[in-house]
């Protein structure tokens, strides 16, 4: 009978420890959910956007983590490059500072890769004429810690370009 | 009664018998991730490396593998960029024994170093010196990229003096302003000081450029005898195909490193390029079209020599000692419990390993992370990449730079 008593009391020190440390460590209360913001949120195709890279800042990272930036493709989207059975392509990295933040820039080649999907000429140059940009729409795009696998999420919006006055 | 029991001990005998056959039968297999450039801006030369890698990998395949096991080839397009490429390692890292990353260019090696670390696996990247002044995970194609620079400066001292001149050689560097363009310098900069070469400032450009004339005539103003011109072919080709238009090469000697001229630019301006001096690590030109090993592998699996690219050679020789690195990891750790480390480990003892050919023999070791030590010097001749020096070591530049 003694026994039972003490295994009861044993399991009850167990649930309460593990209840408390996982209060701890998972309540969303306790640990503020990762952030990501792209900047801007919204554009339109242009050239520009080569000189003004779309940029993206993030926190709740783990410190000093690698952090990858993906923009999740849409379904039946196909992109130059990105094979069928892959759902999401890279588009920036950083790394987090001691505070799990972090802060990254498309590259050129990103921006020329996998926004405009242009082709490339055997001079190295971006072909335009083989372009096939980023049809219009609402694009997720998430930032997940390399050590952590802690995820942020946020979207970009891409938008028709402005109509040009006529002339 | 009895029946029924014998039916129950079939099912049961059966569904053991299945089981164990799944188990013998169950592929035994290992992956290979190649971070590459299949539609980007140098898929000309990424396009035929890979296609040799991955055809020696099908005959091992095809022979039963190695000691049983088969090698899985993932092939990435990264299209030169290199988020994708750690997009794409954050997709694959987690593929059980993915024993080997090929990263295609320095940036994306030095993006990711960090990661094949804390992963305790091993990556190969094309010349970065970095690697070999701190000894980690990660191994070269061949020689530094500084190492083949100094070499090339040794033939410069060698053609200057042979020409009857006195005096030291003025040298101009012109190349990407990347990464890979700067870390030749990080050595050979330091070498040409030391056998008396004066080197001038260097000329970066942006990957892409359409006229390098300005670049060029800054460094025949300021009084080149030689000029290195740096990129992946084709922009190596284009720079001399300015120079050439500029009057240029009639009086100043050019030079490129490994990823001058191929058939690639030769195809399309021969005559501009007649005379260029190449520094390789790999077979080049006429060289390559004489390794049967390589030539005859190309001809089983791609059919007529008519589009050959040297660089082919290049892709078998990663296959060749990423195969004897399996034999040695399986040697060391079995199968079931093999992981990126023990390839990490196998590496460092590949030492000596002939490469057909293609190359010096392998140079890793735990102190080296150089995949050759030998270089050899061509030269444009009548439209053709043919062999002026035997394969000769390439001086240690690395270790002339503080890192």
């Amino acid at each position: 009978m003694r026994i039972y008593r003490t295994v009861i009391l044993f399991l009850a020190v167990i649930f309460t420890v593990v209840t408390v440390g996982c209060s701890g460590t998972m309540s969303p209360a306790s640990k503020p959910k990762a952030t990501l913001e792209v900047i801007p949120a919204e554009i339109f195709l242009s050239p520009a956007l080569i000189k003004s890279p779309v940029s993206f800042k993030g926190a709740g990272f783990k410190a000093n983590e690698m952090v990858s930036v993906e923009m999740v493709v849409p379904k039946g989207m196909e992109i130059k490059g990105v094979g069928k059975d892959e759902d999401a392509v890279g588009l920036a990295f950083g790394t987090a500072d001691k505070e799990g933040c972090f802060s990254a820039a498309m590259g050129p080649t990103a921006t020329l890769n996998w926004f405009f999907q242009v082709g490339w000429t055997p001079l190295l140059t971006p072909d335009f004429k083989q372009a096939k940009p980023l049809p219009p729409g609402l694009y997720q795009i998430n930032a997940t810690g390399m050590d952590s696998g802690i995820i942020a999420g946020s979207n970009l919006k891409i938008v028709p370009p402005p109509k040009q006055p006529q002339k | 009664m009895k029946a029924r029991s014998l039916n129950i001990f079939s099912v049961f005998a059966g569904l053991c018998l299945t089981l164990a056959l799944f188990q013998v039968t169950a592929a035994k297999e290992v992956s290979y991730l190649s971070l590459a450039d299949y539609t980007g801006p140098i898929a000309g030369l990424n396009v035929p490396a890979d296609m040799g890698l991955s055809d020696f990998i099908k005959e091992v395949n095809e022979k039963g593998g190695v000691d049983g096991i088969k090698i899985n080839f993932i092939g990435i397009d990264t299209r030169y960029d290199v988020a994708r490429a750690v997009s794409a390692y954050k997709r694959y890292r987690r593929t059980a024994k993915l024993l080997m990353v090929n990263s295609i260019s320095t940036p994306i090696g030095k993006a990711l170093a960090g990661l094949i670390e804390k992963d305790q696996r091993a990556q190969i990247v094309p010349g970065d010196g970095e690697y070999q002044a701190h000894v980690q995970r990660t191994f070269l194609w061949g020689p530094a990229y500084q190492d083949a620079l100094a070499a090339t400066f040794d033939w410069i001292l060698e053609d200057w003096k042979a020409k009857g001149n006195t005096g030291a050689p003025v040298v101009g560097y012109l190349s990407w302003d990347n990464a890979y363009g700067r870390e030749h310098l990080r050595g050979g900069q330091e070498y040409a000081q030391k056998i008396g070469i004066k080197l001038l400032p260097p000329e970066f450009f942006p990957p892409g450029t359409l006229k390098h004339d300005v670049y060029l005539t800054r460094l025949a103003e300021g009084g080149a005898n030689y000029i290195h011109a740096g990129g992946v072919d084709p922009t190596p080709t284009n720079v001399i195909r300015d120079a050439y238009s500029l009057g240029l090469t009639k009086k100043i000697q050019f030079t490129t490193d490994y990823w001058g001229p191929t058939e690639l630019g030769l195809g399309v301006h021969a005559e501009a390029l007649e005379g260029v001096v190449i520094t390789s690590f790999f077979q080049r030109g006429e060289d390559a079209k004489a390794n049967s090993f390589v030539t005859d592998m190309w001809k089983r699996n791609r059919g007529s020599m008519e589009k050959f690219n040297e660089v082919y050679g290049m892709g078998v020789s990663w296959g060749i000692t990423f195969v004897e690195g399996l034999k040695a990891s399986v040697k060391a750790a079995g199968f079931e419990k093999l992981e990126g480390d023990d390839m990490y480990k196998a590496y460092q003892t590949l030492k000596g390993l002939d490469k057909k050919g293609i190359q010096g023999p392998c140079a890793y070791s735990d102190k080296s992370r150089r995949g050759s030590l030998e270089v050899k010097i061509y030269r444009i001749t009548k439209g053709k990449a043919l062999p002026i020096s035997d394969w000769r070591t390439a001086p240690d530049a690395v270790s002339l730079h503080k890192f």
